[in-house]
């Protein structure tokens, strides 16, 4: 690691998913980035449109069964290194929808989820908590890769060509 | 023209909009519903939290050596809606203003709020009995049944001596008058 690459942090992009989320999750990720009260860009985030130009990936609502496969899909579309956050008490523990015959969920029983934002809905500051953890473990996992890429052209080795693997649909029905 | 020195000027006066949050403490207004929290001297047991609960986050078990009962908030299931709190009795369950509740995914099982309240032993038989606060007691009791001073040696016993206790003392102010 150089010196410029120690100074220059990289910055992290938000993607958010909506899993059959109430919407209020949704309402306060959208506050804590577009009104200047909490502005998370700050914190050298920026919200983003499409999942393969994201980083950071916030989990709303309880994954509901038609839902599923449609998240599973947009989740797998985020390169790596990626870190999820389940946003809300729904997505982490299914909330009070949990054990609904709707209800997939929790998110973690299909991915691997990193942070958790309890909360119905968790206020601004608890979000960028959380975006905060998040970014500490996705520099990690940023630091790990090009570490690992580092040593791979040392050995002189090409590094391994990432096959595209089928999305493989776990099937609900 | 004019216009922009007079929003930079408010601009100046007012300071920025933006709260400092990650980098100061942010303002959290003292009634604001966060994590919940209770009280294991105050719990009598009745588990009407745990019944009106809609996430399911309050469990409430006997342990297994009957020694008392264990009582667990899961903050991962609770809604923060207040409704335990609402319907405690005794105003054991209270939710308190913080929200510093973000966590990785490896405490996820362990923010939860753990609590043993253990069972008294009736005075009479010896029987496990759960605890009863003397508010409680006296508004149970606000009849006062005759020959009964002191409602703090009643609730050393469990209900079935009580009974048996109240009829006795009944009894004898009755034969005394």
């Amino acid at each position: 690691m150089s010196f410029i690459s120690d100074m220059t942090v990289r910055s992290p992009w938000l993607f958010r998913i909506n899993a059959g989320s109430c919407n209020g999750c949704d309402v306060e990720l959208a506050t804590t980035a577009f009104i200047p009260r909490y502005d998370v860009e700050r914190l050298g985030c920026k919200y983003c449109g499409s999942p393969r130009h994201a980083d950071i990936v916030f989990i709303t609502g309880p994954l509901t069964v038609r839902m599923k496969d449609k998240v599973l899909r947009v989740w797998h579309d985020i390169p790596e290194p990626k870190v999820t956050i389940a946003v809300g008490i729904c997505p982490i523990s299914g909330g009070v929808f949990r054990g609904g015959h709707p209800i997939a969920g929790p998110v973690d029983r299909y991915l691997p989820v990193d942070v958790n934002v309890p909360g119905c809905p968790p206020r601004p500051q608890a979000i960028m908590e959380g975006v905060l953890l998040a970014k500490d473990i996705w520099l990690e996992r940023v630091r790990a890769q090009e570490e690992a890429r580092q040593s791979l052209k040392k050995l002189g080795a090409r590094p391994e060509e990432k096959k595209e693997e089928p999305f493989i649909d776990a099937g609900y029905l | 023209m004019l216009g922009i020195f007079k929003i930079l000027l408010r601009n100046l006066r007012q300071g920025p909009a933006t709260h400092p949050f990650p980098f100061a403490e942010a303002h959290t207004p003292p009634r604001f519903r966060g994590r919940v929290t209770m009280l294991p001297e105050k719990c009598v047991g009745c588990g009407v939290c745990a019944h009106v609960c809609p996430g399911e986050a309050i469990r409430l078990q006997p342990s297994l050596d009957n020694t008392g009962y264990s009582f667990s908030i899961w903050h991962n299931s609770c809604a923060l809606c207040g409704s335990c709190r609402h319907f405690c009795p005794t105003g054991a369950i209270s939710l308190t203003n913080d929200w510093h509740l973000s966590h990785r995914q490896s405490e996820k099982y362990t923010t939860a709020e753990h609590h043993l309240v253990p069972y008294l032993r009736c005075a009479g038989c010896g029987e496990p009995i759960r605890m009863l606060p003397p508010e409680l007691a006296a508004r149970i009791y606000a009849h006062k049944p005759p020959g009964v001073e002191n409602l703090g040696e009643l609730m050393k016993l469990c209900p079935a001596c009580r009974r048996l206790e109240i009829l006795k003392r009944e009894a004898i102010a009755a034969a005394n008058a």
